[in-house]
């Protein structure tokens, strides 16, 4: 019993541990919506800005990797 | 371009693809797909063969994937060397997808790198190619799904259906309980999702980054980290400026743990990701190899990108920086 | 550490497999890439400065042809003024001389057609009396009739009673020559006026009229003797 309140407590953690992963995807569609509308005004910095545009994503996207990784540890790790 | 040629679009294809999907919702149906364990660290496949400072040394199915990734990978530079060995040959087939990998990157590496390219460039690609072949394994069938029945790993009193090939101990799929599924340990997989060697290039690149700016500026590189010109000469300032400093050494170590999770983090999720369809829809499956194609190939190419844009920026003058951003 | 499986072995592992790796892969692949990389962006730096050079040969060779061409034509130019200049000249020169010439020719025309003319009319004139008489002749003989004869003998013989002619004054013998025999009445009027013997002749040639010789005087008052004193007029 006491097990199962365990295990139940675990999923919801990691479950709220996930909600950071609004953020990052937040933050990738900004970086997105900007650096498309930048292509589109400047085509030929498009190498520039794509490069620079995956940075970008790779940033933000790490905060949802850290929330992953929380998640993971909390449902395989802790306890 | 000039005429427009009338053809059918799919022909023939359409059928075998059909035909395909329906043999592999017989085959779902006859061997149903469990959910696999999914355990952070590597499992052992064998061992352990020695003991290294209290540490037992297994053969992890990762390392088997990094052994083969490094075969690849020795086999393409092999082809390489063989294409390139004489003088005026164009380099063809693998060599010259290759070449014009490397000329992509070594473009970009110029781009941002400038005089200091040649130096980070091994690094950058090297980084680059291995990422790749390792998150690429990930969409070779039996890869993380073909593996060896431990028996230890079983709780008692669950019965567990071996399925076997070739009559060996090798099991292709577990029948019986849910439970069973933690006693399959796979041959191979895939190498990105063992912290330890995420770890090891997030390690490795991080230092070859303070490497590069050693190189670029001398033991005024430390400077930046350590910074005393202005400590004691600007009263508040030169403190603010110490804490900055000490933080960008901090931000040294967040980027080892930045580039070692990201990695892990994104081909992690990704195999669990397709374990979970591979268990709840079989069908849907291709479609999330194709998401997996492109999230092993941005991930490499943005670990390596990272790397290279750090070292890049290592070699660049703090200081001399700063002032021309003052100068603006 | 443990929980996430890091194990400084694997670690350890994992960096020498990477030099490894990085030491094939610098002397397999990066170097003789990059070595061919290198050439062919000499190469084609080379290329592009072998284009450049020759372009600019071209370009060179593109405005000497220009300067060429224009000092060609301003010669041309030039050429074609002079003769453009001299042939005006030349053709001043012909046209003067060809007027001069023609004045000449003109003039000289003008003398020989007078000279013709005077010829011809010389030549005409020589004939017109002979012409004229002979349509005179042509026309009087034509037209004298008996009636008409008559008439000029009577408007004689009207002059010599008016005292227009003045025969009568000379005495001696007179010849009366008529283009037709006179009537006597008429040869009566004739002897009355005149004095001494009349001898009556007729002569046809006469045309018309009346002659009178009376000694050595003569009163031609015949057709032909005013033709004939007409041929004189005309010559």
């Amino acid at each position: 019993m006491e097990g199962s309140i365990v295990i139940a407590a675990k999923l919801i953690g990691a479950g709220l541990a996930m909600i950071g992963a609004i953020g990052a995807g937040a933050g990738i569609g900004i970086v997105t919506s900007g650096a498309v509308q930048a292509m589109g005004r400047n085509p030929d910095a498009t190498g520039t800005i794509q490069t620079n545009m995956i940075l970008g994503i790779a940033f933000a996207e790490a905060v949802a990797i850290y929330c992953l990784v929380v998640a993971l540890l909390i449902l395989f790790v802790v306890g | 371009m000039l005429e427009h040629k009338t053809t059918k679009r799919f022909g023939w294809h359409r059928w075998v693809v059909l035909a395909l999907l329906i043999g592999m919702g017989v085959v779902a149906g006859m061997y149903p797909a469990n959910s696999p364990h999914i355990q952070l660290p590597a499992e052992n496949v064998s061992g352990p063969y020695f003991n290294v400072l209290g540490q037992d040394f297994y053969l992890t199915n990762t390392i088997i994937a990094m052994l083969a990734a490094d075969v690849l990978l020795l086999l393409m530079a092999f082809a390489v060397r063989i294409a390139t060995r004489k003088p005026d040959a164009l380099p063809k087939g693998i060599a010259g997808a290759v070449e014009a990998l490397l000329e992509g990157l070594y473009n970009l590496t110029q781009s941002t790198a400038g005089k200091w390219a040649k130096a980070i460039f091994p690094y950058f690609a090297t980084i680059t190619l291995m990422v790749l072949v390792w998150n690429w394994m990930e969409l070779i069938p039996g890869v993380d799904s073909l593996g060896k029945f431990d028996h230890h790993h079983i709780p008692e009193g669950v019965h567990c259906e071996e399925i076997h090939i070739f009559g060996l101990e090798n099991v292709i799929g577990v029948g019986g309980e849910a439970e069973c599924a933690k006693g399959v340990i796979p041959f191979v997989r895939v190498a990105s999702t063992d912290l330890n060697f995420t770890l090891a290039l997030a390690v490795i690149a991080v230092v070859m980054v303070q490497v590069m700016g050693v190189r670029a500026l001398g033991l005024s590189y430390f400077t930046k980290f350590f910074n005393v010109k202005t400590l004691f000469s600007v009263p508040i300032f030169g403190v603010i400026d110490f804490a900055v400093g000490l933080l960008e050494l901090v931000g040294e170590f967040a980027k080892i743990l930045s580039f070692s999770f990201r990695l892990f983090g994104n081909i992690f999720a990704g195999s669990v990701l397709l374990f979970v369809i591979g268990s709840l829809l079989p069908y849907a499956q291709s479609g999330f190899l194709m998401l997996e194609f492109f999230v092993g190939l941005i991930q490499a190419i943005v670990f390596g990108m990272l790397a290279m844009t750090f070292m890049a920026q290592a070699t660049i003058s703090h200081h001399a920086e700063e002032h021309g951003e003052e100068h603006h | 550490m443990e929980a996430l499986g890091i194990n400084l072995g694997y670690f350890f592992v994992q960096v020498f497999n990477f030099f490894i790796l990085l030491t094939v892969l610098h002397a397999w692949v990066y170097k003789p890439i990059l070595t061919l990389l290198e050439t062919r962006r000499e190469k084609i730096a080379q290329g592009l400065e072998d284009a450049r050079v020759a372009a600019e040969a071209r370009a060179n060779a593109e405005a000497d042809a220009q300067k060429i061409m224009a000092d060609a034509n301003a010669r041309a130019a030039e050429v074609a003024r002079e003769a453009n200049a001299r042939a005006e000249e030349a053709t001043k020169d012909v046209r003067a001389a060809a007027e001069a010439d023609a004045k000449k020719i003109r003039e000289q025309a003008a003398v020989d057609a007078a000279a013709a003319k005077d010829g011809v009319l010389a030549e005409v004139r020589k004939d017109i009396p002979a012409l004229v008489i002979a349509a005179a002749q042509k026309l009087v003989g034509e037209s004298l009739d008996e009636k008409r004869q008559r008439t000029l003998i009577d408007e004689f013989f009207s002059g010599i009673k008016g005292g227009k002619v003045e025969v009568a004054a000379a005495g001696g013998d007179a010849t009366v020559t008529s283009a037709l025999p006179l009537t006597d009445g008429e040869k009566d009027t004739v002897k009355k006026s005149l004095k001494g013997e009349v001898t009556f002749k007729v002569d046809p040639r006469i045309l018309g009229g009346l002659v009178v010789r009376v000694g050595d005087k003569v009163v031609d008052g015949s057709v032909a003797g005013k033709l004939d004193s007409m041929r004189q007029n005309l010559k």
